[in-house]
């Protein structure tokens, strides 16, 4: 205790606050099947959650395509940038993306990576473009945070057994 | 008149009565000289008769069938000095009888009694047989007894006080006469004090309030041990409780010594272990609603006849585990766990001690110094103490390899205070004295609040007159308090923000004894709380209740102005009782939450509401009245009523989060005395809460994801008794809490939106006092 009471006299300098759960980007990745560019689109929000408001890209896509799409979670709150997919990996029984097109988008989405238990995790995807349209795509990545998770094949976005990591509605366009 | 000390140790149960043709009763009513508490559990003997009688709740007793002459009165409690006095009387006779509180060694001569008005002021107190009852509960548990005082409960688990509708902040907490600095902002935080610690809480408002602060807008509450051993020998008491609903189980021991050969040093040893499982409602059990808690504390006191010095050190650590089902991403997790009727198989049904995250992690240390010095009629206090608040919150991450806290928040607080109380003279007492407070928070991990130096200091005078049945008391407090705030940014930068509030309070308090059966009490109250670090600079996500929340650079102090008349009346044969509490505290600028529903604060996890902190003005009014009917020698029915009405004057509307209206009624049959057996008696209550139907308007946008829950009503029940063995007098208790298994919600309670409140829950306790007095 008196080793406490000196300490609290000395004047001491801001430590660097680190909080470890921050998710500032998330960059989807689109490799066109077949050759082509690869396309990347951003939902930033460098500054985290509140201050600044975020960026939202929109994302634009070639009409009757299929692109095999990776997400990417980025922390660039942290130097240098963490790289925050790596957590969601290294624990793919208690995390699930889900990808949501909402019509007019002519988009769909399917063949989502599995976890360990054969169950959709949604790290990697293909993404399958129709006629041109524009509409909406909600990516949400959903928690389990249950000992153990339960996390089963048919459990809605909405499961009571999850809750929400992310959840990003971009615009989308088939040009 | 003759005065001698005498020392009496030995709790008999029951007085031989003399049966004789005389009718006269002499009854009287014992105080501390000092404190002016209410003495309860002091010795009384008749000499000559043999007859001896214990003071009741209120320090009431009364001998009849006395014959008139002659007696030796002799009065001993072990917080006081014991007194020898003789007295006469022919017809009925009343005495009020004022204890020295141990202030002078043995062997000294010390009386002082005097017959006139008892300052009882505006406090309410729980001591004795009601905070047995609660042994093993938590602090605002325990104060949530007294009528008027109510609980803001995150689960089961963490719970505070809330005194006429207000809370946090706005509550001093004094632990052992220290202001108690914790994180006392947040909802969600708990007071870090443990109960056993108490001999008695109490809570008091109006012009002893100023000793401790300008800022207790709500009142002070007073966690008050009881003081060292007075008579050479050691003492020790053995308290354990179990609870069958979440199979709590509490140790708690206490051991006390004063030297024969060096009767000045006496010392304490205090230690409390408390470890409960995951609690049930009464359709589900949920999970992580564990607890842990480990306490100790060792006090130290010196005492001579002009010089007298304490010193105290407590630690308190607790860790509590939070519902999991509860935990929020973002609003439509919210909603849709707000919508469901009741929380995911998932989350229920685990029937363990394990405790995982989400869960708060908490520790405080005290250390204090007090020294009393005695000049002449004059006193003297000094009091150095030193604080280090440790709070952990570990919420669910991503990783469960991480085992950091995502909130990690340090408050190191030193305080100075120094006053003098002055002797008596021309009816007048007082105290002045000046108070200085230094402290240092640092966070880690998520920003909530930033890193700060407070620096404040203060000064007061309170003086105090009495004569006949009139007593008045007035005082005035100064303030003044330098923040300043540090946020480091993650790209290096830093934000800085400096304030200095000064606060004034000032309190009149007056009491009439217009008969020994009436009194009344006025009292208005100025009192004025500069904002706290988390008004003027909160800026996160508030997980709990998805939102998104700001503070306010600019806040100013708010002020009050409390007015509370009180009505006190006993009949004769005491077997009636009514206590009447009215009162009206507006409070200028008070600081609230107001969600701002149009203007969402868009993140990754989606869109959050933002609240921000706002001030207006508020008018909280309303009434607490008890009453006590002894119907039959054995059978005693109390009622208690509390009612309040809390209006955001500015907006012409109602503020959020008030307590319900509540009316609690009570039958205590008490069974006389047996062989060996005593204090026995059987309670139910009923308590009856309202729904809260005064709530903010939402015709301008949402201000509650849901209405209140509906009303309830709940019985408890309580038994006790002592049995002697020897001369070791074990009390054993049993409590029911929610005998029916009631599934009801609690307003005041932010799981209300998820989950039921606790269901029944039988308890059994036992104490086990050990003394021993050298001869």
């Amino acid at each position: 205790m008196a080793g406490v009471l000196i300490t609290s006299c000395k004047k001491d300098k801001p430590e660097e606050p680190n909080d470890n759960e921050v998710i500032t980007t998330m960059k989807l990745t689109f490799v066109p099947v077949g050759g082509g560019t690869t396309l990347t689109y951003l939902f930033d929000d460098p500054d985290g959650p509140g201050g600044a408001a975020p960026t939202q890209q929109e994302i634009v896509l070639a009409t009757t395509k299929t692109y095999n799409v990776t997400v990417q979670l980025l922390d660039k709150t942290k130097t240098p940038v963490a790289d925050v997919t790596l957590e969601v990996q290294s624990e793919p029984t208690a995390h699930r993306f889900y990808y949501e097109p909402t019509a007019p988008s002519n988009i769909a989405v399917s063949g989502l990576d599995n976890d360990t238990n054969g169950v959709p995790l949604g790290i990697t995807s293909t993404w399958a473009t129709g006629a041109v349209a524009t509409g909406k795509l909600k990516v949400t990545l959903r928690h389990y945070p249950g000992t153990p998770p339960n996390k089963a094949i048919g459990d809605l976005v909405s499961s009571s057994k999850s809750s929400t990591d992310i959840e990003v509605e971009f615009n989308t366009k088939i040009q | 008149m003759k005065l001698f000390i005498t020392i009496l140790f030995t709790f008999f149960i029951a007085a031989t009565a003399i049966s004789q043709s005389c009718t006269i009763s002499f009854s009287g009513h014992v105080e501390d000289a000092d404190t002016k508490e209410k003495l309860t559990g002091a010795v009384v003997t008749l000499k000559e008769t043999g007859m001896q009688i214990i003071t009741d709740e209120k320090g009431d007793f009364i001998f009849t069938k006395l014959c008139s002459g002659e007696y030796t009165l002799l009065v001993s409690h072990t917080s006081c000095d014991s007194i020898i006095k003789k007295i006469s009387f022919a017809k009925n006779f009343h005495l009020d009888i004022f204890m020295p509180h141990a202030r002078k060694v043995m062997g000294d001569v010390v009386i002082e009694t005097k017959i006139g008005v008892a300052n009882t002021g505006f406090k309410k107190e729980l001591s004795g047989k009601d905070l047995e009852e609660t042994k093993g509960l938590s602090l605002a548990e325990a104060l949530s007894k007294i009528n008027g005082v109510t609980m803001l409960q995150t689960g089961s688990t963490i719970s505070k006080p809330v005194i006429h509708g207000l809370h946090s902040s706005r509550i001093l907490i004094i632990n052992n006469g220290v202001r108690q600095e914790g994180q006392q902002w947040g909802n969600e935080h708990a007071p870090e004090i443990d109960p056993f610690i108490a001999g008695k809480l109490i809570v008091i408002k109006g012009v002893d309030e100023l000793k401790y602060g300008s800022d207790a807008i709500a009142g002070v509450i007073l966690v008050e041990p009881k003081p060292l051993r007075n008579i050479p020998g050691y003492a020790a008491e053995f308290n354990t409780a179990y609870f069958t609903n979440n199979r709590q189980y509490v140790v708690s021991g206490v051991w006390e010594h004063q030297f024969k050969n060096i009767p000045a040093f006496r010392y304490r040893i205090q230690g409390t272990f408390k470890k409960g499982a995951n609690a049930s409602t009464p359709n589900y059990r949920l999970n992580n609603t564990g607890s842990e808690e480990k306490n100790f504390s060792i006090t130290l006191g010196w005492k001579k006849e002009k010089f007298n010095t304490e010193l105290f050190y407590s630690y308190f650590a607790v860790k509590v585990g939070i519902f999991n089902g509860s935990h929020i991403g973002n609003l439509t997790d919210l909603q849709n766990a707000i919508a469901a009727e009741k929380p995911d198989d998932v989350f229920l049904g685990e029937r363990t001690y394990k405790i995982r995250r989400p869960y708060q992690d908490v520790s405080h240390q005290l250390l204090k110094l007090k020294s009393t010095i005695l000049k002449g009629e004059h006193k003297f206090n000094v009091l150095l103490g030193g604080q280090f608040n440790h709070r952990k919150e570990y919420d669910v991450v991503r990783s469960s390899s991480n085992t950091r806290p995502q909130l990690d928040l340090s408050i190191y607080t030193l305080s100075e205070d120094i006053n003098w109380e002055h002797p008596k003279r021309n009816n007048f007492n007082g105290v002045a004295g000046i108070s200085m407070m230094q402290q240092d928070n640092t966070y880690g991990g998520r920003y909530f609040i930033p890193n700060y130096f407070a620096y404040s200091f203060g000064g007061y005078v309170i003086e105090k007159w009495s004569k006949h049945k009139w007593e008045l008391q007035a005082g005035i407090r100064y303030d003044n308090k330098t923040i300043n705030t540090t946020r480091l940014r993650f790209n290096g930068s830093l934000v800085n923000y400096d304030f200095n509030f000064s606060t004034v309070a000032s309190s009149f308090n007056s009491i009439y004894k217009a008969t020994d059966l009436w009194k009344f009490n006025l009292n208005i109250s100025l009192a004025s709380r500069a904002p706290y670090v988390n008004e003027l600079l909160s800026d996160g996500i508030h997980h709990g209740t998805a939102t998104y929340e700001k503070g306010d650079i600019t806040l100013k102090p708010e002020k009050s102005i409390n007015i509370s008349g009180g009505v006190n009346f006993q009949n004769k044969q005491k077997t009636f009782q009514l206590d009447l509490l009215l009162y009206v505290n507006s409070i200028n600028d008070f600081i609230y939450q107001q969600p701002k529903p149009s203007t969402p604060v868009l993140t990754i996890a989606g869109a959050f509401p933002l609240i921000e902190y706002q001030q207006t003005n508020a008018l909280l009014s309303g009434f607490d009245l008890s009453a006590s009917v002894k119907a039959h020698s054995n059978v005693e029915w109390q009622s208690k009523i509390s009612v309040l009405n809390a209006r955001n004057t500015s907006l012409k509307d109602w503020l959020i989060l008030m307590p319900a209206n509540r009316l609690s009624n009570e039958i205590t049959y008490s069974f006389k005395n047996g062989k060996g057996i005593s204090d026995s008696y059987l309670a139910v209550e009923v308590l009856n809460v309202m729904q809260q139907k005064n709530i903010p308007d939402e015709s301008n946008g949402k201000q509650d994801y849901k209405a209140p829950p509906g009303a309830y009503n709940l019985i408890n029940f309580n038994a006790a008794s002592a049995i002697s063995f020897g001369k070791t007098k074990i009390t054993i208790g049993i409590g029911i809490r929610n005998v029916l298994n009631t599934v009801y919600r609690d307003y005041l309670n932010s799981m209300r939106y998820f989950i039921d409140e606790m269901g029944r829950n039988i308890s059994v306790r036992v104490k086990i006092p050990f003394n021993h007095v050298y001869q």
